[in-house]
Formats: structure tokens, sequence, C-alpha cells
């Protein structure tokens, strides 16, 4: 019982304290770009505020998927983020749902939610940010299960907490050159789920992941917006709990470090983010992404001969 | 059991003789049919660890004895879990037919249908066994023939022509296992006399010739020809449950033969290429029907993939990988059968409401047909693996038996296992992109042919009924993956090994993850509430009126047209470019003048009709060009050949 109170804990907190983080982003983003920017760090807990004081709209033929995806959405990235053993992360039968095929899996339920929505909205920019989401997860979904199976195939389990704890323990490691190999092409696999500029989400929205919400507005959009946030912690934190795991027992002090750290990532991927422009699917990103798979196939192949 | 069978044999003679009262034979035919696959549901499911047989008396050929064990017991329940869903959707979906062909005949083909798929679980001799078999064959053959037009007579023609294949290596790998044992009965089945050459001939033939009727690559054509041109309950159950009549023959000829590790392996190889090119192909279809065919050559796939895995344990000799491998593989043949069974009933309520397969000229129906659209999605979401409902859960097992495949010796095992782990899950990326397509083109967005949207309107009672059997089914396998996962535990530790495969009300695998389905969905739900309780709070605080406006989506300041949509081609179409190696698609664009739109063309092709069955067709037209001069049409000629033939043989004879 502990640990589903543990869970909704860690997802509240996420909640509460990411709009922070995306607050000291764009401030850095706005320095880097010689604009003022927003006042202080506090502005997109105002934009949120705002959003859900507007009327709104909704398109004419849409029908319920639609209408509640911005609550499955967030559903869905708040199991996510509730799935990484983060507070929990000494009991392993309470691991029940942190699995790494769970977290796969519920990314695929999102971007399935998320397609859908952009197409039932009718809208046609909507519907091709859709077709490039769909995309993306296709360039992505085999660097990241590669990574995976290798951090899998060398921990003897998909269980998250039990990853964790071997890395923690320094059974498994870095000290494997297939583990630092993987590490290298998740980070990038994680770079690209996380929805950011060069692949992603440029401030002209359309068309972009932003771009398959262009007919939600008011309180969908500010749910959307949060979820695409807790989406970027989740997956930050994926990154985190099998590569990076903190070493703290105390579930409080555990979670702490957690939103430190993934903050901290969350604000450095702003000087990727800012520097070059947006690349085109079928040829900057496919180039990419085929040398990533490169990367994580060597490292595929490193656990295969037995490194 | 005879009871069920006997009630199904009941089913098809009363429909037949009450062939003159049209419609009134259909509903009497398909309720006795649906009485008796309830009847069979829960018989199949509360024996299911008992074997049984079931002796008919008389003077026939070859007596004929049926028995069935716990596998053949799990195959007869999925089969009569389908057939009820189908069954009483039939009763008010075969009104459709009504005008152009007989009710009555198709309720007892129907009933004969179902009836042969299970003789042939339980048929215990070899006789019987391919009686049967070839019986499967032609009912189904008569049932997709309702559909009569040009396209459904082509469809039949390649059916039946890869089935006749399959058939005779099934005939020729039981006679050699036969032969070498010395009976026709299985019970005497032994592997004995058998050098490894001749068991891996034996197990080659079996397999191609079962895979054939499974879907496999490359034997899968036949699949999205015959399944679009089948009526919509009986695509159901080809797709649902006759498929699987094939993958069980395939588990049991590898437990007659002695395994070999490479067959495993093998299974495996093309279990991983069956699921990639199905999906890939399924994502260019247009016709929503070949569509989910394709989807059933993937899902075969999946299953192989799982049973490669118990084959490859049973081989080397660790009962551990066997029985993960064969409970992920028997797992996914229920959950495929039970979503593919719903995904063709919504697929047919939609032609029956739309009469057009096409799905590019269909669009937001979901609002006239409410409940058919959510069948739909269940069954797209359980078909994608998402959790917490079923398919995640096989799938989940799949991925571990291949895991601790990989943790193995040896370079290119570990290779193969995990470069199969990566092919599923690619196989499930392009799925969501497909089922994203497919729903959302059908259901979502704004309707592209007003006058078809007009007209469309929700499927009458039996159907909707049908399906939402099925949808429950969906979410109990999923939710009750321990009841399921301990219940094929016993199937599959009849046969192979057995482990701990439920602990705390989590499913457990060999190497020691866990999951649980129930645990993923409360902790959905508590999250599903949040985001409520948060823009009730919010709409509480605010001063102003809440209004919700109705428009037309935005159109950057242009006049909102539906033609402004996505469609189902475009939205694979970057998809299709950087796979075009493989799709060969020659895109045609016409141009109709300025007055008229310019059209565009771009259909991808299934390049292995070319590579594997073209030239083998061209070798059969010139011989049988050649061999026409043989036959004149005299009687006499044809007396003097059997005559030939006949002296032929007593020389072979005479000769052995």
């Amino acid at each position: 019982m502990s640990t589903i109170f543990w869970m909704i804990i860690q997802v509240l907190a996420v909640i509460a304290i990411a709009p922070l983080f995306d607050g000291i982003a764009r401030i850095v983003r706005a320095k880097m770009q010689s604009r003022v920017g927003p006042p202080d760090i506090f502005q997109t807990y105002r934009d949120l505020k705002k959003l859900f004081k507007r009327n709104k709209t909704v398109p004419k033929y849409s029908h319920w998927v639609f209408k509640y995806a911005p609550y499955i959405l967030f559903a869905t990235t708040a199991t996510m983020l509730a799935a990484l053993p983060v507070t929990y992360s000494t009991d392993i039968t309470a691991g029940m749902i942190a699995d790494v095929f769970v977290i796969v899996y519920l990314g695929a339920l999102f971007r399935f939610i998320f397609g859908v929505a952009s197409m039932d909205s009718g809208n046609t920019f909507a519907a091709i940010g859709g077709n490039r989401e769909q995309m993306i997860g296709v360039f992505v979904e085999p660097v990241l299960i590669i990574c995976l199976i290798v951090v899998m195939l060398l921990a003897k389990s998909s269980n998250l907490v039990i990853i964790q704890n071997l890395v923690r323990e320094g059974e498994i490691g870095y000290q494997f050159p297939s583990f630092a190999i993987a590490s290298i092409a998740f980070l990038w696999a994680i770079y690209v789920e996380t929805g950011r500029n060069p692949y992603d989400f440029a401030e002209a929205e359309q068309e972009l992941q932003e771009g398959l919400l262009s007919e939600y507005c008011a309180e969908d959009l500010a749910l959307s917006h949060l979820t695409l946030l807790i989406k970027q912690f989740a997956m930050i934190g994926l990154f985190l709990t099998i590569f990076e795991p903190w070493n703290f027992k105390n579930p409080l002090l555990a979670l702490i470090v957690f939103i430190i750290e993934t903050g901290v990532f969350y604000v450095a991927a702003v000087f990727i983010d800012n520097l070059g422009p947006r690349y085109r699917l079928l040829r900057e990103f496919k180039k990419e992404s085929t040398f990533v798979l490169v990367i994580a196939f060597i490292s595929l192949i490193l656990y295969a001969i037995g490194v | 059991m005879g009871m069920v069978y006997a009630l199904y044999l009941l089913g098809a003679f009363v429909s037949i003789i009450l062939y003159k009262e049209n419609k009134v034979a259909g509903k009497i035919g398909f309720s006795i049919a649906a009485a008796a696959s309830a009847l069979g549901v829960f018989y199949f499911l509360f024996s299911l660890n008992s074997s049984e047989s079931l002796e008919i008396s008389g003077n026939f050929l070859f007596h004929p004895h049926f028995s069935l064990d716990s596998l053949g017991k799990f195959f007869s329940f999925v089969i009569c879990f389908i057939s009820l869903a189908s069954s009483i959707y039939s009763i008010q979906y075969a009104d459709e037919y009504a005008q152009k062909s007989n009710i009555g005949v198709m309720a007892f083909l129907f009933n004969a249908f179902i009836l042969s798929m299970l003789l042939v679980i339980s048929a215990s001799n070899v006789f019987w066994f391919m009686v049967f078999w070839e019986l499967m064959t032609l009912v189904s053959y008569l049932l997709i023939c309702f559909n009569d037009d040009e396209k459904s007579l082509k469809a039949t023609v390649i059916y039946m022509g890869i089935a006749h294949l399959g058939g005779s290596m099934i005939l020729a790998a039981f006679l050699l296992l036969a032969k070498s044992s010395g009976s026709m009965e299985f019970a005497d089945f032994t592997a004995k006399n058998l050098t490894p050459l001749s068991a891996s001939i034996i197990f080659l033939l079996a397999f191609i010739g079962f895979g054939s009727k499974a879907g496999m690559f490359p034997f899968h054509v036949w699949l999205p020809k015959a399944h679009p041109a089948a009526p919509s309950n009986v695509s159901a159950l080809m797709s649902g449950v006759m498929i699987k009549v094939a993958i069980f023959g395939i588990i049991k000829f590898c437990l007659w033969l002695p395994v070999m590790s490479w067959w495993g392996i093998l299974i495996l190889i093309i279990g991983a290429l069956s699921a990639l090119l199905g999906v890939l192909y399924a994502l260019t279809q247009h016709d929503y029907k070949a569509l989910l065919a394709y989807h059933s050559v993937e899902n075969i796939g999946i299953i192989l993939l799982g049973l490669g895995i118990g084959v490859y344990g049973l081989a080397i000799h660790s009962p551990l990988l066997a029985a993960v491998g064969f409970l992920g593989g028997l797992y996914h043949v229920l959950n495929h059968a039970t979503f593919k069974g719903l995904l063709f009933l919504s697929a047919g309520s939609v032609l029956y409401a739309t009469h057009t397969k096409d799905m590019e000229i269909l669009g937001g129906l979901a609002k006239k047909m409410p409940y058919t659209a959510l069948a739909f999605l269940i069954g797209a979401m359980a078909i994608t693996a998402l959790p917490p409902l079923n398919g995640f859960v096989s799938e989940w097992f799949t991925y571990q038996a291949m895991l601790q495949a990989a943790l193995g010796e040896g370079f290119l095992y570990r290779l193969t296992f995990t470069l199969s782990i990566v092919a599923l899950a690619l196989t499930g990326a392009l799925a969501v992109m497909c089922f994203v397509k497919v729903y959302s083109v059908i259901f979502g967005g704004t309707p592209r042919n007003k006058k078809i949207y007009e007209k469309a309107q929700e499927a009458p009672i039996s159907m909707i009924i049908g399906m939402f059997i099925l949808v429950i089914g969906c979410f109990a396998f999923g939710l009750g993956a321990t009841t399921v996962v301990d219940n094929i535990m016993h199937v599959v530790g009849s046969f192979a090994g057995q482990y701990q495969a439920v602990k705390d009300g989590a499913v457990v695998s060999p190497l020691g993850s866990l999951i649980s389905t129930p645990m993923i969905a409360i902790i959905l739900m508590s999250f599903l509430a949040l985001p409520f309780i948060i823009v009730v709070i919010a709409l509480n605080n605010k001063t102003t009126k809440h209004i919700v406006r109705k428009t037309d989506p935005w159109a950057c300041g242009f006049k909102y047209s539906p033609r402004m949509q996505m469609t189902a081609s475009p939205f694979t179409g970057s998809l299709r470019k950087i796979m075009d190696w493989l799709f060969r698609a020659d895109a045609k664009v016409i141009d109709q003048g300025y007055f008229k739109p310019v059209k565009y063309i771009n259909h991808a092709k299934d390049i292995w009709w070319n590579i594997f069955y073209l030239p083998f067709i061209k070798i059969v037209a010139t011989f049988s060009n050649k061999a026409q001069y043989l036959q004149n049409g005299r009687t006499n000629l044809y007396v003097l050949y059997i005559l030939i033939a006949l002296c032929v043989f007593v020389v072979i004879g005479y000769l052995i």
C-alpha cells in the first residue's frame, strides 16, 4: 500500500515542480536568443492558470476520443512516471509495474491516443503532426529497445527495481563496454522522445508535437502542456534510473534528488535545443537515427560476444 | 464433448432442412450455433485439465475415435469462444445476404465450419484428421463464395491453391511419420526409428503445410485476398480461429518428433519475418479488411516467435525456457483470436452500415456508430499490445522468453534472439501507427463523404452483443492475467516444462520479472481521476460562465473543407517513401485536364507474389498447355490411361 502512496506522491511532486524548471529553461533560452523573455521563473504556472480560465472551442465532428484524450494522456504519462522506482526503490515485490516493457508500451499508448486525437480533430496540421509523431516512434523504438535489451540481459531481469539496484551496487555498469555504449545511444533516444529541437518542438508550432494540439484550447490545452512536461521528466527519469541511479535509501531525499537531477537535465537540454535548425524527417533525421542505430547495434554485438 | 459436437450437427441439419424459410432458417441455425458455443465455452473451460475421448460405434472406415487432451481442450475453448461471439453477431448480420443468397445454407456451412475445426483438433488418427482438415478448407471456401463477385472468385482460387499445397505436404508428413512408427493412430506415433534427417524432412513438410494455412510468410498471400472476400462473421472465424488450428498442428508435430534446436530457430526467424512484413504491408492498405488480414500475418508471426522459443527450449532440454515460450505463444493464440475476432466483427458492422471497404471515403462514423467505434478502439488497443489489455500480457511473456533465450551461450544464438526482440518491438511501433490510421480514418475526423455518413446507422443489437462479448474478453484476459496464466500453465505443463508463473497476484517470468495488470489498471485509473479533479476545481474557481463553442477546425484562415484533412495514404506517406525498396509502388499521376482534379495513384505491391508465385504459376500454365494434347475428350483414351497407370503401379509394386 505504501508503494502506491509513494507513487502518487512522486507524481504529484513532479507535477508541482516541473513547471518551475520549464520557467528556468525558458529564461535561459530567452537569454541565449538575446530576448528579454519571461519576467521570472514562475511564468509557466501563470500560463497554465490563464489557460484554465479560457472558454473553449471544439471541432464539430470530433467525438469522445478527442474530448477525453488530454485526460487519458495525462494518466498515461503519470503512470509512466509512477512506474519509475524513485521513492520505492528498495522494494522488489512492490515494483509490479516498474517493468521496462510496461514503460515502453505506456509510451506506445501515449502515441496511440495522441495520434488518434490529432486525426480526430479533423485539422490538417494536427494530422501531419500525428504522422510525424508516429514516424519518430518508428525511428526511435529500435534504438530504445536495443539499449534496453543490453541492459536487461546484463541485469538478467526486466524489472527496473532490480536493474537499478544492480547498477547502484556496481554489479553492472560502465565497466561493461556494451553498457557504456548503450548509454550513449539511449541518451539520444531519450532526447528525441522528450520532443525537442532539432527533432521536434520548434517555436513555430505547427505540424510538430505541439501541432497535434492545435485544436485544443483552455483546460484541455493546459492539461496537454502539463502532460508533455511530465512526459519529458519521465523520459529523463528513465535514463537516470537505469544509467545514473541515485544513492539514497530515504524516499523523500531520493525524490528531491531525482527532481533536481531531472530538472538540471531538462534545463541543460536547452543548450542542444537552441543550436541549429529543426531536422527534416526523411533527410537529416533519418541519417542521424541510422547512425545512432549503428551505435546501439555495436553495443548489442559487444554483448553478444560477451563483453 | 459429444454434446457440443452434436449440437453443432443439429444446427447444421436444422438450418439446411428449413432452407426454404430463408431468414427463419438463418436465425434458428445461428442461434443453435450460439447455444452450442456457449455450452462449449463452459464445458471446455471447466474440464481443461482432464483428457477424454469419444468413440463412434458402427461400421465406419478407420473407426472414428476422437480424443482431447489439455492442449486440445484449450484450442477447443478458443474456437468455441470466438464462435459464440460470431454466431450471436450473425443472427442479424446475415440479413445482409437475404436478397442475394440463402441464409439457411450459410448457417449450415457456418455450423459445419465450426464443427470441422473442433473435429480436426480432436481427431486421433491420420485418416480422420485429413478428412476434417480438408473439410474445413472446403467449407471455408464455400463460405467465402457468399460474396459473389469477381474478386472473391480470384481469392477463392488462390486460397484453394495454397490450401492444396499445404494439405498435400501435411499428408506427406503424416504418412512418413506413420510409416516409421507403423501405425496411423496418433497415440502410437513414435520417433524411435527416425534418423535426424528424416525427422527434419517430416518437420519441414509439416511446418510448411500447416504454416501455409496459418498464413506465415511467404505463404501469406491468400489471407489478404480471402479474408476481405468472406462475409465478416466468417472472416472473424477464419482469421480468429482457423489459422490457429494450423498452429495446433505445428505444436503436435513438434511433440511427436525428436526436436532439434535449429527448428526452433527456423520457426523464430519465420515468425519475426512474418511479424515485420505483415505489419508493413498492413500499413499500405486502403481496404480495412485486407489491412486486418495482414495483421493476422503479423500476429501469427508473434505466435511463432513464442512457439519457436518453446521448441528451442524443448530441443536444448530446458523445461523453463520451453514453458515460458509455449506460454507466450498459447496466450497470444487466445488473445489474437479474441481481438482479431472483435476487429473483424466491428469492421463487418462498418461494412454493414456503409457498404464500402475503402476507408478513404469514410470518416466521422463514431458519432453515428458509437458502440462499434468503442469496440473497434478496444480491439485496436488490444492488438497493439497496450497495457493493461490482453495483448500486452502475451507479448510480455514472448519478450521474456526471448530475453531468457538470449542469455544462453553462442554468438549467433544471442544475436538471433536479440534481433527477434528488436523485430517484435519495431512491429509494435508500426502496429500503433497502423491502428491510429485505421481507427481515426474510419471513425474520427470530419465525414469525407456526406452521403455515406448520413445513411450510416448503428449496428443492430445482436451484432453489438456479439462484439461486446469479445470486448469483455479483451479486458478479462488482460486484467485476469493470473487466472489465464494459471490455466495455460497447466496446458503447457502437460507437454513441456512448468514453473510457478503466478505469485502474489502478479504474473512472473522465469527470470523473476513480474507485472500485474490489475495494478497497472488501478494506477492508470487513479491518475485518470487526477486531471478531472484539477479541471473541476479550476472551473469552479472561474468567475465567468464556461462556454464551449462548436466550430470547424482551423484551416489557416481559409474556409474549412473535409477534403483538407488527412486520409489514410498520406498518413503513411513518409514511411512508404523510406520503405520503397520493399513496396515497389509505381506512382501514377493522371492529369485529367484543367477543370478536374489531378489523380494520384500509389499502391504498394506484395512483391512476394511476383517472386515466389508467378514463376510457379507460369510453369504450371505452360505445362498445362503442353498437356492438353493428352486430353482430347475421348473416353476410350482415358480408359487406356487408367490401364497404363495400373500396369505401371503393378510393375513398381513388383519391383519394390
